[in-house]
């Protein structure tokens, strides 16, 4: 059994008269330490999948495993103690809490786990040793960026999940969260998956997913990824 | 639609497509209200709670007017009322009815009479029925006659009387009732004495307990007690408005104008009466001044009579006795004649014998000479009668011839011849015999007539000597009655001329006592004052005056509340409408871009408030309008007696609530609105820049914030980033918790009045007025017997009256007490206002309670002017300002009572006792109301009983404070908790995600809710405390001394009540915040 298995996931949101499905009968695997890019067109499903992935949303039907746990089955706590102990999420907008410190928003992840990470070593990590003590307000975009992937791995995260994190970002300040990303993967052995639009990215990527109308339509594996830096787009 | 002046016109799309476009905008308003109903409905329920609360107490006060002006008019009560010191005439009320602008003059007539029941002496106020303040009859009729009478619903209570009973009226000196008794033929409630207090007396305890009232015709008097005046035109308005003050004031002018004339005339009237008086007075003293001279000359002249003649008499008696004397001495020496003379003849005696025997014996020897001539005599005598029968005999014989018998018969002449010459010699011898026997006899006699004689002048010379001494003694005793009864005239008669000489006295006295006594009167004369009148409105009438009073503090109750409800309404529609606004931020970019003008954009969310403040607004004026001025009636109508409120719409503050409101919550909204559309389209359309995050203060106090763990770090720092809300949640809770501690301080302070008056002032349980009247030796008697009693502790003899203080013309009713010795300590606790330290009687000075203190304006050592019943003015200090809860009393030594009035007298008993049930109380005041001094007797126990009910009234104040305050503090967490929900649901998102449980988040939210609850909590009960004190300020009442103190205990109450609110909301919260959806944390900023 794969790390992760998305087997026959159906999601199906009404609204009003019209039901919607965001996912198709979709499946698909990712093994452990492994870096996803899941690419695919607006309303393909990416973000549903992801959503269902981090125990953020429910699957209509279909079976979800993490870690040989049984996602879909989970109730309304496990679930929270799920995405407390084994999901790292990072947003499109960052999502940092305005009225705290960069510090202090990794901290607000790292107090709720069991094995969280010192916040200082993350923060010196993700390269903002200098800049922990301002707020969000004071930083600029990529570094707000880092300070949200510092606050998701903090947790010590089984599964890193990253919804457009440079969607609000220049380009190069894009490539250096991606390699950010992509060094968090490498040297943590973590599973990260990151959603994008932007398919010049999948090179990077271990496993690359492409959606199309709520279905993995194509799953390609990179037996070499390269680094992002090597990739212009 | 207003339409802003900033908005430029060109901007306005063409005609026809404004109106879709207004319609398009009432669709999205009425949408958006749909849409947002919670939001809508807050805003709904500030502008109800706060448009109520406004209109509601503010209407009360005018309805509370309106009702008692209906029922002036209704019931024709005076507009002005006149009292003279002198009473007032016909010719008075003449000049009265000549000014302009009065409409009726009413002469009345009142008395305070003193009515006797089994045990209870009653002082009752007898007024007459007239056309002016007409009595409401409860029961029975109106009195068809002069023996009828209304009398007080209460009044039958506790007499037991019923309609048709008789009530007897003792006849007094000067009374003006003309009935002796009277039938009660009905109840009755008198506009007049609308509250329950009743006017003061000079009779018994000082106030008169029940009024009566009379026909006109059962009153007899010269003068009338007081003259009713109603007005022109003061129907038309309103009582107490200014428009009616206006035309009392304007008559009152004109009377005053009137006033000296008629006083003056009044003074003379009674100074001619008086002179008039005098003079008879004098006349009579002068006619009974002669009349008692006359007598006294004639007494004398007696006197003197009687003197003469007791010397005459004393003269006569002496003549008399001068004479009786010489009489006797005559008598004596005549009697000693007659003694010599008996003596004389007695001696004599024996020679007179023997010559008488010597007589005898010769005529005896004379006798026997003649004795045998004698013999012969008789025998020739008897021969010659044998001759003669013989003779006789034979002439007798018929044969006999006749010269036979011519022989005899010359023989028998012969014999018969012889015979008759014998018998001559005979007789003339016997002649002889006769006559020497006669001489002897004589003699023999004569002698024994002399013996005789001699024997009766003896017996006789002893009786006259007797009958002399006995007429001496006679004499004497005579004389010496006659010596005694003139020794007794003079007796009398100088006790006479004692008597006259004290009467002489007496008469001077009198006269001069007389005299003086017109002298006094002429002096008083010269005393008498003039007649003041008095002029007095409406607001000379306590029960009136009270309810005005009460009035004005429920309008200034109304001032208030409502601008704590305008306030938090505001802050609400300001705080709800401005996330409204932002919330619909890029929308608004977006129309603005498309070419709508401000005004069209701004409509929206002013419809949006518009609407919210007009039906909230609408049915909370409803709501107001009805309820409130029922419910605070329903307090006031336990202290009144008059018809029931009339409500009003009252579309003065229904306009000035709602614009208030209007202004408060449209303007708000205006406000919020115009300043976002202030920004151009690309600011709009752009996400707003997320408030940045600040250190706070207490981050510099590394001891403190080190010790705060994580999430209290934020939640400090949340507290003081969301200034606004942070404001609103205190100023919302404290509001609410100051409203609940208002409430329950209302509540303390009403039901510590009696404990405080009848624990802490009054140690005395049971009061016993005693009879008018009463001596000195019932007195002790009394108090001997009550002494006796078990479980009687403490007797103070005191004297209560009525008075009224005065000072800068402002006037308060009080109870006098005076106690008669210095122990009034045992049974009232007199204690400083102030220090609570106890406190004694100054000499000459008078101490008087908080409350009246304060209403007159007094201090400690202040002098002011005591006024008493019958008007007359003293000025006192103030030695203390003592406490007291119930009612204001004046506490004035004995000495001081006796130098400003008459003596001293006991009337009241205070007495404590130790009887720890109401059944031995009862017992114990029955038994003593058999008692014949005792008059009436009142208990602690069951005035505290009866006040207990009237106050329990007041809860309801409590309960409308508390719900509201509840209300308040609902919306206001509420709204405020779904403000900042929907502000920070991005924040609130990601940490779900972050793996938050449901808990850590609700207290992620909630800590600060709980801080700012119990900062606002703390101020609450600071401000409840103000709040408190403000109401009690306000609402108290006149008699009654609020204490301003809350217990502790509903320090508490307003605390947990609050927290229950508040917990409510919070649990509201939880499920709000579980139903936040984490998608929302990966949308995109708007």
């Amino acid at each position: 059994m794969a790390y992760i298995e998305f087997q026959n996931v159906k999601k199906e949101y009404q609204m009003g008269e019209v039901t919607i499905k965001a996912l198709d009968n979709t499946s698909f695997e990712i093994e452990k330490g492994e870096l996803v890019v899941i690419v695919g067109p607006s309303g393909a499903g990416k973000t549903t999948c992801l959503n269902i992935l981090g125990g953020m949303d429910s699957v209509t039907s279909g079976k979800v495993f993490v870690d040989g746990k049984e996602v879909n089955k989970l109730k309304n706590k496990e679930l929270i103690k799920y995405r407390r102990e084994d999901i790292g999420f990072v947003f499109q907008f960052y999502n940092l809490v305005q009225n705290l410190t960069a510090i202090e928003n990794v901290e607000l992840a790292s107090q709720i786990c069991k094995d969280s990470l010192n916040p200082e070593t993350i923060m010196k990590k993700v390269g903002l040793k200098e800049r922990m003590k301002n707020f969000p307000s004071q930083l600029s975009g990529g570094e707000q960026q880092r300070v949200a992937i510092a606050r998701a791995i903090a947790k010590n995260p089984k599964l890193l999940l990253c919804d457009e994190p440079t969607g609000a970002l220049d380009y190069k300040t894009g490539k250096q969260i991606l390699k950010l990303l992509q060094e968090t993967c490498r040297k943590e052995n973590m599973t990260v998956i990151i959603i994008t639009h932007n398919t010049a990215i999948a090179p990077m990527a271990d496993k690359v997913i492409h959606f199309k109308n709520g279905k993995a339509q194509e799953i390609t594996i990179n037996e070499h990824p390269i680094s992002i830096d090597e990739i212009e787009w | 639609m207003v339409e802003s002046p900033l908005v430029p016109k060109g901007n306005v799309p063409n005609g026809t497509l404004g109106v879709k476009m207004k319609k398009a905008l009432l669709k999205d308003s009425l949408k958006e209200i749909k849409n947002t109903y919670r939001r809508f409905i807050s805003i709904l329920l500030m502008a109800f709670l706060g448009v109520g609360f406004f209109a509601g107490i503010r209407a009360t006060a005018p309805d509370m007017v309106d009702t008692v002006d209906k029922y002036f008019d209704n019931k024709n009560v005076y507009d002005m009322k006149l009292l003279s010191t002198l009473g007032l005439t016909e010719d008075d009320i003449i000049a009265l009815k000549q000014i302009d602008g009065i409409e009726g003059v009413y002469g009345e007539y009142s008395e305070d009479i003193l009515l006797n029941f089994e045990d209870t002496e009653l002082v009752t106020k007898v007024l007459s029925l007239d056309e002016v303040n007409q009595v409401s009859i409860i029961e029975g009729r109106m009195p068809e006659n002069s023996k009828e009478c209304l009398v007080e619903k209460s009044f039958c209570t506790q007499t037991g009387k019923t309609l048709g009973d008789i009530v007897t009226i003792e006849e007094t000196e000067d009374s003006i009732i003309k009935e002796k008794e009277v039938v009660i033929v009905g109840t009755m409630n008198s506009p007049l004495y609308a509250s329950r207090e009743r006017d003061t007396s000079k009779l018994g305890s000082g106030r008169v307990s029940y009024n009566m009232y009379l026909p006109k015709e059962s009153f007899d008097s010269e003068v009338y007690t007081e003259v009713y005046l109603t007005l022109e035109k003061a129907k038309e308005y309103q009582t107490d408005s200014t428009e009616y003050k206006e035309v009392v004031e304007q008559v009152k002018e004109k009377i005053e104008g009137i006033k000296e004339e008629r006083q003056e005339a009044r003074y003379q009237e009674i100074k001619i009466e008086a002179e008039e008086e005098l003079n008879k007075a004098k006349t009579e003293l002068e006619e009974e001044k002669q009349k008692a001279e006359s007598e006294i000359q004639e007494k004398e002249n007696e006197i003197t009579q009687g003197q003469k003649s007791l010397q005459n008499a004393q003269a006569t008696l002496n003549a008399n006795q001068k004479q009786a004397k010489e009489q006797f001495t005559l008598a004596q020496t005549q009697i000693q004649e007659a003694k010599e003379q008996v003596l004389k003849q007695e001696q004599d005696l024996p020679n007179l014998e023997n010559k008488a025997q010597q007589e005898i014996e010769k005529l005896n020897a004379q006798k026997e000479q003649l004795q045998p001539n004698l013999t012969a005599l008789k025998q020739s005598i008897s021969s010659s009668e044998e001759q003669l029968s013989q003779v006789k005999q034979e002439l007798q014989k018929e044969n006999l011839n006749p010269e036979e018998k011519q022989v005899l018969e010359a023989q028998k002449t012969q014999i018969e011849n012889s015979l008759t010459m014998i018998k001559g010699q005979k007789e003339t011898l016997d002649a002889t015999l006769q006559t020497i026997e006669n001489a002897i006899l004589k003699i023999q006699t004569e002698l024994q007539q002399g013996k005789e004689a001699l024997k009766q002048g003896k017996v006789q010379i002893q009786n006259q000597e007797e009958e002399l001494q006995k007429s001496q003694q006679n004499a004497n005793s005579e004389f010496q009655k006659a010596q005694a009864e003139i020794n007794n005239s003079k007796t009398q008669l100088e006790e006479g001329k004692t008597a006259l000489a004290s009467a002489k006295e007496e008469y001077q006295e009198k006269m001069e006592q007389a005299e003086k006594e017109i002298e006094d009167a002429e002096e008083e004369i010269q005393k008498i004052e003039k007649p003041t009148w008095y002029i007095l409105d409406r607001s000379a009438n306590t029960g009136y005056n009270s309810f005005i009073q009460d009035t004005q503090s429920v309008e200034n109750l109304g001032k208030v509340f409502p601008i704590v409800f305008f306030v938090i309404a505001t802050l609400i529609s300001l705080t709800s409408m401005t996330r409204m606004v932002e919330e619909q931020r890029v929308q608004i970019g977006t129309m603005k871009a498309l070419g709508y003008n401000k005004v069209q954009i701004a409509g929206k969310y002013l419809l949006y408030a518009a609407l919210a403040c007009i039906i909230g607004g609408s049915i909370g004026m409803l709501v107001g309008f009805i309820l409130l001025p029922k419910i605070i009636w329903m307090m006031y109508s336990m202290m009144y007696v008059m018809p029931d409120i009339s409500i009003h719409f009252n579309w003065h503050y229904a306009i000035l609530g709602l614009g208030l409101a209007s202004i408060c919550i449209i303007g708000a909204t205006l406000y919020t609105a115009l300043s976002t559309l202030n920004q151009t389209p690309s600011e709009l359309m752009r996400p707003k820049a997320p408030k940045p995050g600040k250190r706070v203060l207490l981050e510099k106090i590394p001891f403190i914030w080190k010790h705060l763990s994580f999430t209290r770090k934020v939640t400090v720092r949340n507290i003081f980033r969301y200034k606004k809300r942070f404001l609103m949640t205190i100023i919302g809770i404290a509001g609410c918790t100051a409203l609940i501690l208002a409430g329950f301080g209302i509540k303390d302070a009403i039901s510590a009045i009696l404990p405080n008056q009848y624990e802490k002032v009054y140690h005395y349980q049971m009061q016993i007025s005693l009879k008018s009247g009463i001596t000195n030796t019932e007195l002790e008697n009394l108090m001997k017997s009550l002494q006796e009693k078990q479980g009687i502790k403490k007797i103070v003899e005191t004297q209560m009256t009525s008075g009224t203080l005065v000072n800068k013309g402002k006037e308060q009713d009080v109870q006098m007490i005076i106690p008669k010795e210095e122990n009034l300590q045992e049974v009232i606790h007199l204690a400083d206002s102030k220090t609570k330290e106890t406190v004694n009687l100054q000499n000459n000075k008078i101490a008087i309670t908080e409350k009246v203190a304060e209403l007159i304006n007094v201090q400690k050592g202040d002098t002011i002017i005591l006024k008493d019943a019958d008007e007359k003015q003293h000025e006192v200090q103030i030695s203390n300002i003592v406490e007291n809860y119930i009612y204001h009393y004046v506490y004035m030594p004995k000495e001081l009572y006796e130098k400003l009035y008459e003596p001293y007298s006991t009337n009241v008993l205070l007495v404590e006792h130790t009887l720890n049930n109401n059944q031995a109380e009862d017992a114990l005041s029955k038994e003593l109301l058999e008692k014949e001094e005792v008059s009436a007797i009142s208990l602690n126990s069951s005035i505290q009983n009866m006040m207990n009910d009237m106050m329990s009234s007041l809860n309801y104040v409590v309960i409308v404070l508390i719900v509201s305050a509840g209300l308040l503090a609902f919306v206001v967490l509420y709204n405020l908790s779904n403000v900042n929900i929907s502000e920070r649901i991005r924040e609130l998102a990601t940490i779900k995600v972050l793996g938050f449980y449901d808990k850590e988040v609700y207290q992620y939210i909630t800590r600060e809710t709980v801080i700012l609850t119990a900062i606002g909590i703390v101020l609450g009960l600071i401000g409840g405390y103000f709040l408190n004190y403000f109401i009690m300020g306000t609402c108290e009442i006149n008699v009654l001394r609020f204490s301003k103190e809350i217990r502790p205990i509903s320090y508490l109450y307003a605390v947990i009540i609050t927290i229950i609110f508040t917990t409510i909301v919070n649990i509201v919260t939880y499920f709000s915040l579980k139903k936040i959806d984490m998608i929302e944390s990966l949308k995109s900023i708007e």
